[in-house]
């Protein structure tokens, strides 16, 4: 998970006061989710009862951390934006640009708050209540809240100056005052509209406003009511098994913000250290770990970058091959339990008709993971140094010593592992108690973080990049809902096993678009979009779901060190202060050995089903 | 020609879907210039409570959907599916059906939606890892409730069950994990589902019809010319006669399908039937008013108590 970086602007007076007060909203919040469905099982075992509603109440507060979570990312400025081109223009240009995409990304949520409207006031009609007699609209209310507050922020951010301000203030006039009065049917505007969003794309307009933009335009062509959008991210955001993602966000946070990074690279480097290629099995294995928490190669390479770094360079490593081995080793975890695009992955499915569970893709993740990580190890141990002059010996005091204090650490993928496949507890239930085992372990266990001072800030932390994650994710489903509405899928499955007849031919055209696919979107909008196509071309050529889901996510994993739009380019960029170009030139041999990691995962299907299947007997 | 999409949980190919085409296939033909019907099965315009919301802001104008989903609607239509053991025959369910059709339909029209044609899919079943044949059998294992309604969680857990809540979506993994035990299904989602894999028992007592409706939005309906309705109606009445038998039909299909591949079916004795029934009885106080309105609830026992007094004689 990851957004473009960038410093919060420092503000005060009353806008200090409302910033606070969402922190704390979006803190309490996150605790009370994680704190319910912990309840909720104490009371199953102890009442044989649990709280009337609890997990419809839960999902509200997915809704509510979504708002939440996204007005602070844009209030921020951490809304996650894909262009590469905002890091390599300057100047006046640069400042013209962001005027230009942040204004029409004002005026497509602004549109999106509209489409809220429309929305919440049909909703008015329907009999649904949530819990307690609370009619549901009453909750839907927070969505035209939330678009609204965060047009307005990215009006506030378009620009540094009031000049700025009122040069976006009129651009955004102008665009609104052509969709709602230039007499041309929408039909015809749809086309350019498409155009001019793409141009504040590739300008730096945030991803969310890309996917939502596109599907409120086309489904305005089409004539359909563009609450569509809304009623489908509020439908997606309140999903049940939705939950998961904010939960084991959370405890990743916790993982990455208290210390477990140094101690795993002590208990790793103590145990691999002193063999031959060691710092570059430490790497590969400490950032699979991490990653497989926090979902998302960025967090791993800021948490661990700093940490890592030194240990390859003080064992002898080039600084190029070190660069490279961080920057590909940041996404290894993506395909370890519990890490969420696998739980995306098998919500969408299942949504799309595929008999597949979370627990399933956990499983079939776990052999091709360890296939990538041991590729990875592989080139990392082959470009390291030949000669080490004096080689360390393996201390097994050391090596205790750092095992029995990381222990706690240690054990976190075990309770995750337990509460998943216990049969005691939900996944939402197992996520909600991982992440309380992560907040014990890092509050009162290691006191890395204390409960006053440090926990707020990373718990807001945690709902920001959640909250822009689930922006995107509810308008990228929004645009899944037009190809749904459209029959897209089943004019993709017509098309494709017409012109192709061969399951092995289906997989090398998968392989090529989807490393595109890649090489192009964000991971969570991919998985959004492209998995409802997906499913029913698989289940046309006799593709296992699991495998289908694997070879997918192995792509994208692919896709974080694939120019144009590699997010682990951008964090390491950042993160190591070294141009794009060079994090580019350093992760290539990396991204050579993955690709050949995908072409097993693929062309192998045994290595993902063997695992589920094994065990679903 | 007006356009009109569609969307069920059906899945694509079954014989509603059959059913469903036919129709399509009339309703263009219809006088008027004819009505273009789109069909989107197997939910993928999203599940019940998400097509009825898509009919509320107009991205769909007609679904064919369960009891559960046409309360989010208008409550009463709870009156045919909620109520645990107050059916015994499918006739009965026919017979009420047709007495409270006219008001169900007046208040569905009231809130924006034409009811084409009533339909029924016969009997949910209790489905259960260990055998069933006793209400005690049953409160020994842990039962799954929908998540979506707080009020039969209440109910169940009141007269004794281990009622697990928990989403549709979890209902396999559940079972799987051992969280839940028991489950009322239709045999043909069971099938379908591959229930029978882990949940290997059948109770073969008539818990609760599932019924349904194929609604239209009015925003669309009312416009049409009045000899275009007449049309659409009479091959939607039809394809709704062919949908219920042919599901009915499908309902003792499934259960042998089910018994081949390893489902013990328990036949409902004498004893256990009076045990079920007063259990069932100490849940009315409680639905009556609290899922199903009660003036609905009085309705459909009076109508019952009528038509029992003519049967038997
Ligand atoms: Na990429
Ligand atoms: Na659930």
């Amino acid at each position: 998970m990851s957004a473009e970086i960038s410093v919060p602007p420092v503000v005060t007076g009353w806008r200090r006061g409302l910033r606070d007060t969402e922190n704390i909203g979006v803190t309490i919040v996150l605790f009370l989710m994680m704190l319910l469905p912990v309840l909720e099982i104490v009371l199953r075992k102890t009442h044989h009862a649990g709280i009337a509603g609890a997990p419809l109440i839960i999902q509200q507060f997915t809704l509510i951390v979504g708002v939440l979570g996204g007005a602070i990312a844009a209030r921020d400025c951490q809304l996650i934006a894909l262009s590469v081109l905002t890091s390599v223009v300057h100047g006046r240009v640069k400042t013209a640009m962001v005027v230009f995409s942040q204004a029409f990304a004002a005026v497509i949520t602004a549109f999106l708050c509209v489409a809220s409207v429309i929305f919440v006031n049909d909703m008015r009609h329907s009999a649904d209540i949530v819990a307690f007699g609370i009619r549901s609209w009453y909750v839907q209310m927070l969505l035209p809240v939330g678009f609204g507050v965060i047009a307005v922020r990215l009006w506030w951010h378009a620009a540094k100056t009031w000049r700025g301000r009122m040069v976006a203030f009129v651009l955004i006039a102008v665009f609104v005052a052509i969709a709602l009065w230039v007499p041309v049917s929408p039909e015809k505007m749809k086309w350019p509209a498409l155009g001019l969003l793409l141009v504040a794309t590739v300008l730096g307009a945030p991803v969310f406003t890309t996917l939502g933009g596109a599907a409120l335009i086309l489904f305005w062509g089409e004539g359909v009511s563009i609450a569509a959008v809304p009623l489908t991210h509020y439908s997606l955001v309140t999903n049940p098994s939705l939950p998961t993602i904010p939960l084991f966000t959370l405890a990743g946070y916790f993982l990455a913000e208290g210390g477990a990074s140094q101690r795993l690279v002590r208990v790793f480097n103590s145990l691999f250290g002193q063999i031959r290629g060691g710092p570059a099995i430490v790497t590969a294995l400490v950032c699979a770990f991490f990653t497989s928490f926090t979902g998302g190669s960025g967090v791993t390479i800021l948490a661990l970058g700093g940490v890592l770094m030194p240990v390859l360079i003080a064992a002898k490593y080039r600084e190029r091959t070190a660069l490279g081995l961080l920057t590909g080793a940041g996404s290894l975890g993506i395909l370890f339990p519990p890490c969420l695009p696998l739980i995306l992955y098998a919500i969408i499915a299942s949504q799309a008709k595929a008999q597949i569970s979370i627990e399933q893709m956990f499983l079939g993740g776990i052999i091709p993971g360890f296939v990538m990580v041991a590729l990875a190890i592989w080139w990392g141990v082959a470009a390291g140094p030949k000669i080490t002059e004096e080689r360390r010996r393996f201390d097994g005091r050391e090596a205790w010593r750092a095992v029995w204090s990381a222990k706690w650490e240690l054990l976190l993928p075990v309770v995750a592992l337990v509460a998943l496949f216990g049969g005691f507890a939900t996944p939402v239930e197992a996520a909600a108690v991982t992440a309380m085992y992560a907040f014990t372990v890092e509050t009162f266990v290691y006191r890395d973080l204390k409960l006053f001072k440090d926990v707020p800030g990373v718990v807001t932390d945690c709902g920001r990049i959640v909250g822009g994650v689930l922006l995107i994710l509810g308008v990228a489903l929004g645009f899944t809902q037009y190809l749904v509405d459209a029959q897209v899928p089943d004019q993709a499955v017509a098309w494709v096993t017409g012109a192709i007849h061969s399951k092995w031919l289906f997989l090398i055209g998968l392989n090529v678009i989807l490393i595109l696919v890649g090489g192009l979107v964000e991971i969570y909008a991919a998985i959004i979009v492209v998995v409802p196509l997906l499913v029913p071309l698989g289940k046309a050529f006799g593709i296992d779901p699991i495998h289908l889901g694997i070879i997918f996510l192995a792509n994208m994993e692919l896709g974080f060190l694939a120019p144009p739009v590699g997010l682990n380019l951008l964090f390491a960029s950042y993160r190591f202060n070294k141009p794009m170009i060079e994090v580019m030139r350093a992760v290539l041999p990396m991204l050579g050995v993955q690709f050949i990691g995908v072409l097993l995962i693929t062309y192998v299907p045994p290595l993902t089903t063997w695992l589920p299947h094994l065990l679903s007997k | 020609p007006v356009k009109i999409k569609l969307g069920t949980l059906v899945p694509k190919d079954s014989s509603p879907h059959q059913s469903l085409k036919l129709m399509a296939e009339q309703w263009r033909q219809a006088p008027g210039g004819g009505v273009k019907l789109s069909l989107y099965t197997d939910g993928t315009l999203g599940g019940e409570v998400d097509m009825v919301n898509r009919m509320l802001i107009g991205q769909l104008q007609a679904a064919l959907i369960t009891s559960v989903g046409l309360a989010k609607i208008d409550n009463s239509v709870t009156a045919l599916q909620t109520m645990p053991l107050v059916y015994r025959t499918l006739d009965e369910v026919d017979y009420v059906r047709e007495k409270v059709r006219q008001k169900l339909e007046r208040r569905l029209a009231d809130k924006g939606f034409v009811v084409l044609f009533w339909t029924d899919a016969g009997w949910v079943k209790c489905f259960s890892r260990r055998p069933v044949l006793f209400p005690d059998d049953l409160k020994k294992q842990k039962l799954f409730v929908w998540a979506g309604e707080s009020k039969s969680l209440e109910i169940i857990t009141a007269v004794g069950f281990q009622a697990v809540p928990l989403e549709t979506a979890d209902i396999v993994i559940g079972l799987k994990n051992r969280l839940i035990d028991a489950i009322p299904l239709p045999p043909f989602f069971a099938l379908a589902g591959q229930i029978y894999d882990t949940a290997q028992n059948m109770l073969d007592l008539n818990w609760a019809p599932l019924s349904g409706a194929c609604v239209v939005s009015r925003k669309v309906w009312d416009k049409l010319p009045s000899e275009t309705q007449a049309a659409l109606r009479e091959s939607a009445e039809k394809a709704g006669n062919d949908i219920r038998a042919q599901a009915r039909k499908e309902m003792t299909e499934s259960v042998a399908a089910m018994q081949k591949r390893g489902l013990t079916v328990y036949t409902l004795t004498p004893e256990a039937e009076i045990e079920w029934r007063k259990l069932a009885a100490s849940t009315y106080p409680k639905i009556r008013g609290g899922l199903v309105p009660a003036e609905m609830f009085d309705e459909v026992m009076q109508l019952l108590a009528e038509y029992r007094a003519v049967k038997t004689p």
